[in-house]
């Protein structure tokens, strides 16, 4: 009888799970894959789009009228040319005629010009309205197949704005009559090589390829439908899982894997690992120099020269996370390359600047302090944006400005909301920060300028402005990129605003039989599902 | 102990009272949840406009079109009120992140999490019962290994023994996928995951009140009759351990609720906890309020079912 009683928990455990041993998953093979991803995006709309982590599914339905190739230039692809007028004020675009939405509209510059004054409808993506259509004026249809945009003024980041997700072209028909337009999905519907046809919150998403599609954007791997006859994203945020899923076979491709995970991958015969820069600026930690003591030059210099930050990365990211030293993340073409190595790991420095600007007293914690009040500065940083194990990151970071410098460093991760009390009330030293654009420039118009939505650091230049305004009205990539070395210089080297830390990077993991996988080159993430297949 | 011939004129007229009193409780803590979620909700630090904002550019024309979208300039007590009333006609309301009704997105994750939570509920009471009976006042080792197992089972947090179990029997054994919409074969996980620390607790609780029954005279009594162990605790004993793992109920529907929101995120599930956790780290206000008022009409409907069980259980309650 003992026997038996102390047998019954694993009669139980082995009766709970025999009902449910069956094959895994379907092996490897034939046209369809599951893909695990991080990130469910809030919105399958790709007007509405916000998180760069989505990105990689906003092409897999939708099109946009430009794209850009390997080298980053603009090329055509619902857009078959386009001509600029001389004062950069008027677009002319030659459209496709043989493209039709999946609901079999025809797709032609009506259409354009529907999605454009979509946009601009009050309350529909007030962002985009007054960001990347802020030099809009209107778009006239005047053929079929020919489309004039004229702007009020002249914006070098307005094919940047028609090759991005924004510009992704959403059928009439589903602009007029989707019940959840803002949300997206299957009844929200484009011209890419994939219809999704199935989505269920916090699981998965499923497409079906688009048998149509014959337009894909000059310089794709292929032309014609999609290889994958239907692919399939599972939503796991858990990294561990992901990659426990792909190693179990149950997945074929994972993207975002986590840097303990990657030496294993990478030494696994079965699987294929690969990861790209992110575009935008890099990860930075910005300066508050509205208030004590970063309002003080040689206080800010003296917390980048406080910190041994290649140690940090190797340590939190075991090597793989990539040194950042300007705001403008490196595959930028904007990047400035002579910043490298001008600052930074300086112990002895760190200690005479923080002599000299008065903070020389230390209390019983070892922490610097000057008129009685300590060294003390704090990062508010909102917990959905905080990846990458950023907070381990601070935390190495704060026990280094700790030890060599007595610098009190507070990191605290909180709620969207008290994030942005804390910034509404100035109450933070530090604003870490990385965005993912396309074109470093339009990031740079929302951090740096006076009044830029996050100008967290307040500082104001007006020089620096007239360098961003004329850089951003510019179409000439060497004029930009001129003005844009003179503001890399100014906030980094000269001013020292930003503390740059590492360049963000995008993964994928994937079975030895999928090809095709690759990353987006001008955003560094994942690219779509169009040209991944499965070898024999 | 009422007299029998009592009995019946309390009996009958209570029914309905006892149906209508419960109805009005009923929809009071339904108000007093709803209303204290509203304005624990306004309490918390972050302006609405702020949040909806976002990272993006802030200018007083988006401001504008924000607050006229989601009406958020009428002051707090008519957006209360008008809430209060669009919820009596089954209103919910749009989620700010979403851009959807709150009803849909709702709708989809119920059932997940109700079946998540019953198949847990299920391994919870299951394994408990087995464990207690089996272990109760029996020899000193099994009892020492279920006990330690048990401590084991309520102390890890959901989360490791979730990833444990997803490393041994989905990752290398390949039992059970992931995730998936293959319910049954993707549920067995979660629901261990989900229900060994329920099992733990109630399992405790049983045992200890087996062993205490096992002890009152009545026990002695049936022993004398002759009756074996084993009718002995079904029949009595466990009739008598039975009340407090039923008290319990109320909380662990509260663990169930709550550990699904790591649980579902975990695997990879549909759910109501993982809405719930993006929506408060969201300050989405009305898919928050939704979570709160459903989570609350739960409760409530467990609260009731509990009454019944008592009187079913315990025969002195039926002629209260």
């Amino acid at each position: 009888m003992k026997v038996i009683r102390g047998a019954l928990p694993l009669v139980l455990v082995a009766a709970l799970t025999a009902c449910g041993t069956q094959t895994p998953a379907a092996p490897a093979g034939g046209t369809s894959l599951t893909w695990a991803v991080e990130t469910e995006p809030i919105t399958f709309n790709p007007h509405q789009w916000a998180q760069n982590k989505a990105r990689l599914l906003v092409f897999n339905q939708f099109d946009a009228l430009i794209a850009r190739g390997e080298d980053g230039s603009f090329v055509p692809w619902l857009a078959k040319s386009w001509k600029v007028s001389d004062d950069g004020r008027t677009y002319t675009f030659e459209l496709r005629d043989d493209v039709v939405f999946q609901d079999g509209t025809k797709f032609d510059a009506a259409a354009v010009k529907a999605n454009l004054d979509k946009l601009r409808e009050p309350g529909y993506n007030p962002t985009v309205a007054s960001i990347q259509l802020h030099a809009f004026d209107k778009a006239e249809v005047l053929s079929p197949t020919t489309l004039r945009i004229k702007l009020k003024e002249p914006d070098g980041l307005f094919l940047d704005f028609l090759a991005s997700p924004y510009a992704g072209q959403v059928s009439p028909k589903s602009l007029r009559e989707a019940k959840d337009l803002k949300a997206g999905g299957p009844d929200v519907v484009g011209t890419g090589p994939f219809i999704l046809d199935r989505y269920v919150k916090g699981q998965e998403v499923h497409y079906t390829r688009n048998p149509r599609y014959n337009w894909a954007p000059q310089g794709s791997a292929h032309q014609g439908p999609a290889y994958l006859s239907e692919i399939t994203y599972r939503f796991l945020p858990q990294a561990a899982v992901r990659v426990g899923a792909l190693t179990s076979g149950q997945v074929q491709v994972i993207e975002g894997v986590a840097a303990t995970d990657i030496q294993s991958i990478k030494s696994n015969p079965a699987l294929s690992f690969q990861s790209a820069l992110n575009s935008g600026t890099a990860f930075s930690y910005y300066f508050n120099t509205s208030h004590p003591p970063f309002d003080d030059k040689r206080v800010r210099q003296a917390f980048r020269e406080a910190v041994d930050l290649d140690a940090v990365l190797a340590s939190v990211y075991q090597g793989t996370a990539k040194r950042a030293w300007s705001i403008v993340a490196d595959t930028s073409p904007f990047y400035d390359p002579s910043l490298e190595g001008t600052y930074g790991g300086n112990a002895a420095k760190a200690n005479a600047l923080l002599d000299a600007a008065g903070w020389t007293e230390r209390d019983a914690e070892g922490y610097r302090v000057k008129d009685g009040k300590r060294l003390t500065v704090r990062s508010v940083a909102s917990a959905p944006y905080v990846r990458d194990r950023r907070d381990i990151l601070a935390q190495a970071i704060q026990a280094q400005v700790k030890q060599t410098a007595g610098i009190d460093f507070q990191v605290k991760i909180v709620d969207q909301g008290t994030a942005q009390q804390a910034y509404d009330n100035d109450e933070y030293e530090i604003f870490e920060n990385s965005r993912g654009d396309s074109d470093a420039g339009a990031a740079l118009n929302l951090i740096l300028p006076k009044g830029g939505a996050i100008n967290r650091s307040h500082y104001e230049d007006a020089e620096l402005d007239g360098w961003l305004a004329k850089a951003s009205k510019s179409s000439d990539p060497a004029e930009r990129k001129a003005l844009y070395a003179k503001v890399q210089q100014k906030v980094v080297a000269d001013e020292a605003i930003v503390f740059p830390i590492y360049v963000p990077s995008d993964q994928i993991a994937a079975s030895r039989n999928v090809q095709g996988l690759g990353f987006d080159p001008v955003s560094g993430t994942p690219r779509g599902a169009y040209d991944v297949r499965i070898a024999a | 102990m009422t007299a029998p011939g009592r009995r019946p004129a309390v009996r009958a007229p209570a029914w309905p009272a006892v149906v209508a009193r419960r109805l009005v409780s009923a929809v009071a803590v339904l108000w007093a949840a709803a209303t204290t979620a509203y304005i624990a909700l306004l309490l918390a630090p972050g302006d609405t406009v702020d949040i909806l904002v976002g990272d993006g550019a802030d200018t007083p024309e988006i401001r504008a079109q924000i607050i006229a979208e989601w009406g958020l300039d009428r002051p707090e007590i008519v957006r209360y009120l008008s809430y209060l009333g669009r919820l009596l006609h089954g209103d919910l309301g749009r989620s700010y992140r979403l851009q959807r009704d709150v009803g849909e997105i709702l709708a989809g994750q119920v059932g997940p999490t109700v079946r998540l939570t019953l198949a847990a509920a299920a391994v919870g009471v299951v394994l408990a019962l087995v464990l207690a009976v089996a272990t109760a006042g029996r020899s000193v080792w099994p009892r020492r290994i279920v006990s330690a197992a048990e401590l084991m089972a309520v102390s890890v947090p959901q989360f490791v023994i979730g990833i444990l179990l997803l490393f041994v029997f989905s990752f290398s054994l390949s039992w059970f996928p992931v995730s998936g919409a293959q319910d049954p074969q993707a549920l067995v996980l979660p629901a261990l995951a989900l229900g060994l620390p329920i099992a733990g607790v109630l399992g405790q609780v049983l045992r200890e009140g087996l062993e205490r029954a096992l002890e009152q005279p009545f026990a002695v009594t049936a022993r004398a009759r002759g009756l074996g162990e084993r009718a002995v605790v079904a029949r009595h004993a466990l009739r008598h351990a039975l009340l407090p793992a039923v008290t319990l109920t109320g909380w662990f529907t509260g663990a169930l609720l709550g550990g699904a929101v790591i649980t579902e995120a975990l695997f990879g599930r549909p759910g109501l906890g993982r809405v719930t956790m993006e929506a408060v780290t969201g300050k989405d206000m009305p898919v928050v309020m939704a979570v709160v008022i459903v989570s609350a009409a739960v409760y409530v409907t467990i609260s009731a079912l509990l009454d019944l069980a008592y009187r079913v259980i315990d025969p002195r309650l039926r002629s209260a």
